[in-house]
């Protein structure tokens, strides 16, 4: 299967996103029965870091292959699509999330959505997988197009 | 059934003496996946790319693109 530069780069960008924040959440979940303590800033902007830099080091890589990496407008429209789809996603999220709220925690046996340490993770899973909905519906349409 | 835009810029780039899809990406102003998903119908261009390949050419728009 021949992937363009644009297309390579969205998969280095899924898979160390949610290789990264994939263990990261991983771990955060099994523990949730133990109610620890929320995780501290530094902890999560190290995260963000890895995931940054990951990232910028294999883009980096492809971009020595590729010279003529610009953006057009068919990019630009693709990119426009994929947010309008995360940004759906997210919304869908907090609602669920505003709606549990109002209800007065009516799942309240989870203690996904009853610590703050539960809480915490859960939004933060909602954005990473909001940001993997924009990466898998930017693939879809660089490989089918519209 | 509905209508869709087709092109003849495969046959125009090989009447072009075989220009290649980078030659006509560089010179049009877009990436060669682009000109390769306007060739393939997977993608219309905006008026502005279309006028652009028109002119690289030098023939109408309609004689390019075709909408039915």
């Amino acid at each position: 299967m021949d992937f363009s530069y644009k297309e390579k780069g969205l998969i280095v960008s899924l898979g160390v996103t949610l290789l990264i924040f994939g263990w990261y959440l991983y771990g955060a979940f099994s523990n949730l029965s133990l109610n620890p303590e929320l995780p501290g800033f530094v902890e999560i902007i190290i995260l963000i870091i890895w995931v940054a830099v990951l990232e910028s080091i294999i883009q980096g890589f492809l971009a020595l292959k590729n010279k003529s990496q610009l953006e057009d407008e068919r990019d630009k429209l693709i990119e426009k699509i994929s947010y309008r789809y995360g940004y759906w996603f997210l919304s869908a999220c907090i609602w669920f999330l505003m709606v549990q709220i109002l209800l007065d925690a009516r799942f309240d046996h989870l203690p996904v959505l009853t610590t703050p340490y539960g809480m915490f993770h859960l939004l933060l899973l909602f954005f990473v997988l909001a940001e993997v909905t924009n990466f898998v519906v930017q693939l879809y349409y660089y490989r089918k197009g519209f | 059934m509905s209508k869709k835009i087709s092109n003849n810029i495969r046959k125009l780039r090989f009447e072009a003496g075989e220009m290649s899809q980078q030659t006509l990406a560089e010179k049009v102003g877009v990436t060669r996946q682009t000109i390769i998903a306007i060739e393939k119908d997977k993608y219309s261009p905006s008026l502005e790319v279309a006028f652009k390949i028109s002119n690289e050419f030098g023939v109408a728009l309609e004689t390019i693109f075709n909408y039915k």
